[in-house]
């Protein structure tokens, strides 16, 4: 297809990590294009000539009501349909934190439903505090088998989570299913989650939401630990700071970036 | 100009109480607090099944959720489902009219979204159901039991109405059920004339009466400006009444407040030192303006060595060049007197107005960072209660959450900040925000420093719409807190409509459609407007065109109100900006416009209703002259001589659970400090998060290389002592702590923030020469300080009337200063943490200055001991000790470096050791040697400047020597076991695990 390296990046009502995203989407190698929700609503034919979507973190609308409600209701009328086929035809689609949200609100989360409407819910944290720390995660065995997508060559590894509503909550009669969709996993309960899930992908695996910031840890002296790491591995930091880091030495969250520029490619 | 509406009563008169209908809807979900909305429609216009679905829809999470929905009169009927599930009590609550209730907004937008006409309005609240389980939790019992609990926890008082019930008796009266706040105000009166044709006590009535807060010397001015013969020809021919409106006086006061105008900083100064208190004066100088001698005299002293200052004192914040083609900006605002009465608004208003100052910086810069520092009344202390004083415990609580909503919704991260807790803050919280930003040095071939404002220019009203909020704000920050406190003063912020309004003027400065912009802050538009009129020397607003929250305001209150999220902008595109904001969903209004008359004017339904002079408005103001005195304090009053008992381990376990040392964890964490993904630094580093960092770095430009630096430094504990030190000593902390993460010691710039009790003498106020000297003192050490280290102040504001008196008690804060600073490091992998790094390597003591144990917090917890004199810091010798550390960082000597701040030495060495997998064991036989003291608790526990401890890498020991070749001292070597020990001639003081110190540390916190 053509424009294999566009990438979308939603902005405005309240989305707030949209530059940062899209710096850490141009270091993966995808051509950024930042695009206002109103924008994308008046013409939602600007998602066939993209490759891959993501809708950001931040605190649209405010966070009010549900985090990612009010943008959900908003997307749902104009752009739910072209996304579908968006989606159908193999395209990626990534939502952070709050995108992450928006994507469950729509429904397009855990699987696609055909009313529109949510099947499970990210809910405060049991501390009832927003959170923002670093938290060790682990990509489930259960979807190690095939292809890994995002998390090709990824098992453990750190990011940071800023939310006060990542609580996946999941009604008794998909608590089953739920877990083929659990993409990735916090290895100590950091917010109450059902079965300390921190990511949800579809079935097809070309719709990924997930709680902890990728965009967040795109160079290493953003880890808590970058000095003392420095120490163990200076040939590492010289080799980021004169900016020959080879692709497989990237910080994860660049890495799944770096994922799924690799997916784009063979669309 | 389809954004322009100017239908001013867009809401309420449409749904008038006849036809309107109120629909109450409660969510029951998890938990017995039920999220509940009111809902006024027309039926005539709306369905009321579409409206329920839609509500449904908007409102309810099925997969969790279920609706209560019945007409308020009807929802009586919920009660009987209650009491069978075995509740005692309900209660209900929800915002007084007019408050800002950003839910509600953000619901009606989603109901447009579904379909529903804007005609539907929503309040939000909640209703609670309460049992045994709630009543025990409150220890509570009761109706008037939980009346009181509620007041302050469930709800604030000031800003929300709260109902309670017991659900055993009958039923409330339906009527009696809280159903729609709306506002409801009388029709507005005409703008008065207002005689000044009075004598001195009248006048002093007027202003008084009117909150105007002016003097009577200031009020005698704007009496014979008004009794000018020429000026009443002048107003005649204009067909203005010789005597001014209220609209003309309630300008003049917002534009002469002492928030506005500093007419302290400003103020003749007749400055006497004794050397004792009630000797006669020993010195005698004659201070032509604190800010212009020492301020703005610092800052121009160092301009020919500083090049990189921009833009300093002139626009709402100061802009340093930071490459060739950004610009860096910082400013810091207080928001004390509106967090005093309801602490969440007043801080959340607080950040977001100083938010604005960096939008509204130059052509519109971004905000990259914020800032805050707090300073509190301990709530775990006994406080001194009077019914105008919020309960101790509920301002931290309000105030942290109204930083983190402010900060977190806005998409900037809260880098840095302090909380300090002392008594004297019981008088007023003290609540500094601050907010850098970035912006581009030139766009399409303009200059963005600057402002380009030309006659001719539009007037546009950028953001929320004007109610009665804040008004006299400006004026109320500058009287103490007394009973007849206005609660138009409390406001609400509206984090998610200021972001729109951030992106929009972003992107509205990218397509170079603003030509100036400033921010609507203390004083509305009188002084938006009334500032950027001096750019062309001319403006006039219409205020029929300014488009308000309801209807009913007096012309005078729409000029001055202070309603939030409002950008004032000069264009000559409107179309353009018309256009833009229609996509971002802003609301634009075309005010006025700007020109070169030598006025400032407000019209009203085609008639004049304030024409003021510019010359007079900005000009007319004559300094104040004030009495200055100072003595030194008496050293041998704090001095006994006692030494403490207990031993040294259990003192520093103390010290690290003391409330101004204890780990900010809690804090910090609710902040998102990482959005924006520019972070280098972080508050907390190292493999567990919990080494607390002296400063924050982040990448301003995220695509270079070049870290900036963010510190601050608060030292108020020496106020009393000595004010002079004190200055000097928060210059000292704030570059000190920004060294320590790898700073360019030559590159600060620095910002003042004075938070100083009524330094004006009167009656109630008599020692207010001495404060006053205080503040000179302050100072002059400000300015040494900042000299010594070559560091400019860029920007900064004053709060000068830190008072409680409601005419029974009179408190007052103790004198302070903030410094807040940045700075560069020109590659961020130079940068260090403060946790200690690897086993064997060198523990080092830098020196630049004197220690003491009076005024530490050693002294405030054992009492007594204490030293004849108090700390120094070497000017000479410090900055070029930063110098040779900041080399040591850049060579890579150094793995890791601290400084010494509250509990000394120890506390800093154990803070190292929390943080970190390995851990310390020092000596302190050769610092004793070097003080020329053995006593353990001085060398341990002393307070003072211009110390750093750091780690030395094991084989770098002797380069490090040699550059380092008088001022320091080796303490002792990091070690792979998790503990910290010290010792002193053979004997062992300190030998504790890491987990012991850690558990100490994180328990001080008074507040959650």
């Amino acid at each position: 297809m053509k424009g294999k390296d566009k990438a979308l990046v939603l902005m405005g009502d309240g989305i707030n990590c949209e530059f940062e995203t899209a710096h850490a989407l141009r270091l993966a190698g995808f051509n950024p294009e930042l695009i206002h929700v109103s924008r994308l609503i008046e013409d939602p034919s600007v998602l066939d000539h993209c490759s891959f979507l993501v809708l950001p973190g931040g605190f649209s609308f405010g966070d009010e009501i549900e985090s990612g409600k009010v943008l959900a209701i908003k997307l749902q009328e104009r752009v739910r349909q072209r996304l579908e086929k968006f989606i159908e035809s193999g395209r990626l689609v990534l939502g952070i934190c709050n995108g992450f949200q928006a994507l469950v609100q729509m429904g397009l989360l855990p699987e696609s439903t055909k009313d529109g409407k949510n099947t499970v819910s990210l809910l405060s944290n049991e501390s009832h505090h927003f959170i923002n720390t670093w938290v060790e995660l682990t990509v489930p065995a259960s979807s190690r088998t095939s292809s890994n997508g995002f998390f090709e060559g990824l098992d453990h590894f750190q990011l940071p989570i800023r939310h006060g509503e990542g609580r996946l909550g999941v009604p008794e009669h998909l608590r089953k299913d739920i877990l083929t969709h659990s993409a990735l996993v916090y290895n100590s309960d950091v917010n109450g989650s059902f079965e300390k899930i921190a990511a949800l992908k579809n079935s097809r695996g070309n719709v990924l939401g997930m709680m902890p910031h990728p965009e967040a840890f795109v160079r290493w002296t953003h880890h808590p630990a970058w000095t003392s790491m420095k120490l163990d591995n200076p040939e590492l930091f010289r080799k980021e700071k004169e900016g020959k880091l080879p692709e497989e030495e990237a910080p994860q969250g660049l890495r799944i970036l770096i994922n799924a520029r690799k997916m784009t490619e063979v669309l | 100009m389809t954004q322009s509406t100017h239908d001013q009563e867009r809401k309420s008169p449409e749904l008038s109480k006849e036809k309107s209908s109120i629909l109450c809807l409660a969510v029951l979900g998890e938990g017995n607090t039920l999220p509940t909305y009111w809902i006024r429609y027309d039926q005539q216009i709306v369905n009321r099944k579409e409206l329920e679905e839609a509500l449904v829809k908007v409102l309810v999470d099925s997969t969790y959720q279920k609706a209560l929905l019945a007409s308020n009169q009807e929802r009586l009927s919920w009660l009987e489902k209650w009491i069978e599930q075995g509740y005692l009590f309900w209660a209900e609550k929800q915002f007084q009219p007019g408050v800002t209730d950003n839910l509600s907004n953000t619901i009606e937008e989603a109901l447009g979204l579904t379909g529903i006409s804007s005609t539907v309005e929503v309040a939000s609240g909640a209703i609670y159901l309460i049992g045994q389980e709630e009543l025990k939790a409150w220890s509570v019992q009761g109706l008037e039991g939980i009346k009181e609990h509620a007041a302050y926890s469930l709800y604030h008082p000031l800003v929300e109405s709260f109902h309670v019930y017991d659900l055993r008796k009958a039923p409330p009266e339906a009527d009696c059920l809280l159903a729609f706040p709306s506002v409801s105000l009388n029709a507005p009166r005409k703008p008065q004339v207002i005689p000044l044709a009075l004598d001195d006590e009248q006048l002093m009535d007027l202003s008084r009466n009117r909150l105007l807060a002016l003097s009577l010397d200031e009020m005698k001015v704007v009496r014979s400006h008004y009794k000018n013969k020429q000026h009443r020809q002048l107003r005649k021919e204009r067909g203005m009444p010789e005597d001014p409106t209220d609209v003309e006086l309630e300008i003049i006061a917002q534009t002469w407040s002492e928030h506005c105008k500093h007419k302290i900083f400003n103020a003749k100064i007749n400055y006497v030192e004794r050397k004792a208190k009630g000797e006669k004066p020993a010195y005698h100088q004659s201070i032509n303006s604190l800010y212009k001698t020492y301020i703005k005299g610092a800052t121009k002293k160092l301009r020919p060595v500083r090049q990189d200052l921009l833009s300093v004192f002139e626009d709402n914040s100061g802009i340093v060049k930071w490459d060739d083609e950004t610009g860096v900006c910082f400013k810091v605002e207080t928001h004390n007197s509106p967090s005093a009465l309801e602490p969440y608004g007043g801080a959340l208003t607080g950040i977001l107005g100083v938010n604005r100052d960096i939008l509204g910086t130059g052509l519109g810069a971004r905000p990259i960072f914020n800032t805050d520092v707090f300073c509190f009344a301990s709530p775990a202390k006994e406080q001194p209660q009077r019914p105008k004083l919020l309960p101790a415990e509920t301002i931290p609580r309000g105030v942290r959450k109204g930083v983190e909503d402010g900060g977190n919704k806005s998409g900037i991260p809260t880098v840095n900040g302090a909380v300090h807790f002392h008594d004297g803050y019981r008088a007023k919280p003290l609540v500094f925000c601050g907010t850098g930003g970035v912006l581009p040095l030139k766009l399409h071939g303009i200059d963005h420093v600057l402002k380009h404002t030309v006659v001719n220019d539009r007037i546009l009203m950028v953001g929320g719409r004007v109610g009665k909020d804040g008004i006299h704000g400006a004026t109320f920050s500058s009287e103490s807190l007394h009973e007849g406190s206005p609660v138009t003063a409390v406001q609400i912020g509206d984090p998610f409509t200021q972001k729109r309004v951030i992106d929009f003027v972003m992107a509205a400065q990218e397509k170079g459609l603003i030509s100036g912009l400033t921010d609507n802050g203390a004083g509305g538009l009188s002084s938006s407007v009334g500032e950027m009129a001096t750019i062309t020397n001319g403006a006039t607003i219409d205020l029929d065109k300014v488009p308000l929250k309801y209807p009913g305001l007096d012309d005078w209150e729409i000029v001055i109100s202070e309603s939030q999220e409002r950008m004032t902008l000069s264009s000559s595109r409107v179309d353009e900006l018309m256009e833009l904001a229609s996509q971002y969903q802003v609301e634009v209004s075309d005010i006025g416009h700007f020109h070169d008359g030598g006025s400032f004017e407000v019209m009203r339904g085609g008639e004049c209703v304030a024409s003021l002079a510019l010359e007079f408005l900005h000009g007319g103001l004559p300094p104040l002259e004030l009495e200055a005195t100072w003595h030194p304090t008496d050293l041998a009053t704090r001095f006994t001589g006692k030494t403490a008992a207990a031993n040294p381990e259990t003192m520093l376990l103390e010290l690290l659970a003391h409330e101004n040392i204890s780990s900010r964890e809690k804090i910090v964490r609710q902040y998102d400090h990482e959005v924006q993904g520019k972070s280098v630094i972080k508050q907390f580093m190292g493999a567990a998060q919990q080494a607390p960092c002296d400063a924050a770095v982040i990448l301003p430009v995220l695509t270079s290389r070049t870290g900036l630096v963010v510190s601050n430094g608060l030292t108020p504990q020496w106020s009393d002592l000595d004010p002079h030190l004190m200055a000097i000593m928060a210059v000292d902390e704030a570059i000190r702590n920004g060294v320590c993460v790898g700073a360019d010691p030559r590159s600060f710039s620095l910002l003042d923030n004075f938070c100083w009790p009524d330094p004006v003498l009167s009656e109630r106020n008599q020692d207010g020469d001495y404060k006053l000297g205080q503040l000179v003192r302050a100072c002059q050490g400000l300015y040494e300080a900042c000299l010594a280290f070559t560091a400019p102040l860029i920007s900064g504001k004053d709060s000068m009337k830190n008072d409680f008196d409601d005419g029974v008690l009179r408190l007052s804060i103790p004198p302070t200063l903030l410094v807040s600073a940045i700075a560069r490091v020109e590659d961020i992998g130079d940068c260090i943490s403060s946790e200690l790094k690897q086993a064997d390597n060198f523990i080092y003591i830098l020196v630049a200055g004197e220690q003491s144990l009076t005024g530490s917090h050693w002294q405030e917890l054992y009492g007594g001991g204490g030293d004849p004199k108090l700390p120094a810091l070497d000017l000479e010798a410090a900055p070029a000790l930063y110098g040779r550390l900041h080399q040591a960082i850049k060579k890579g000597l150094v793995t890791t470096a601290h400084d010494l701040s509250e509990g000394g030495l120890a506390v800093a060495l154990a803070e190292m050791v929390i943080g970190s997998a390995c851990g310390a064991d020092i000596e302190l036989d050769a610092l004793a040697r070097r003080e020329n003291r053995d006593d353990r608790d001085f060398l341990l526990f002393a307070e003072g400047p211009g110390r750093i401890l750091v780690e030395i890498r094991k084989d770098e020991k002797e380069q490090f020597e040699q550059l380092f070749a008088k001022d320091h001292v080796l303490l002792g070597r990091v070690t792979a076991e998790s503990r910290f020990k010290a010792s002193l001639c053979g004997e062992e003081l300190v030998d504790t695990t890491t987990e012991n110190l850690t558990g100490a540390w994180r328990k001080g916190l008074p507040f959650n």
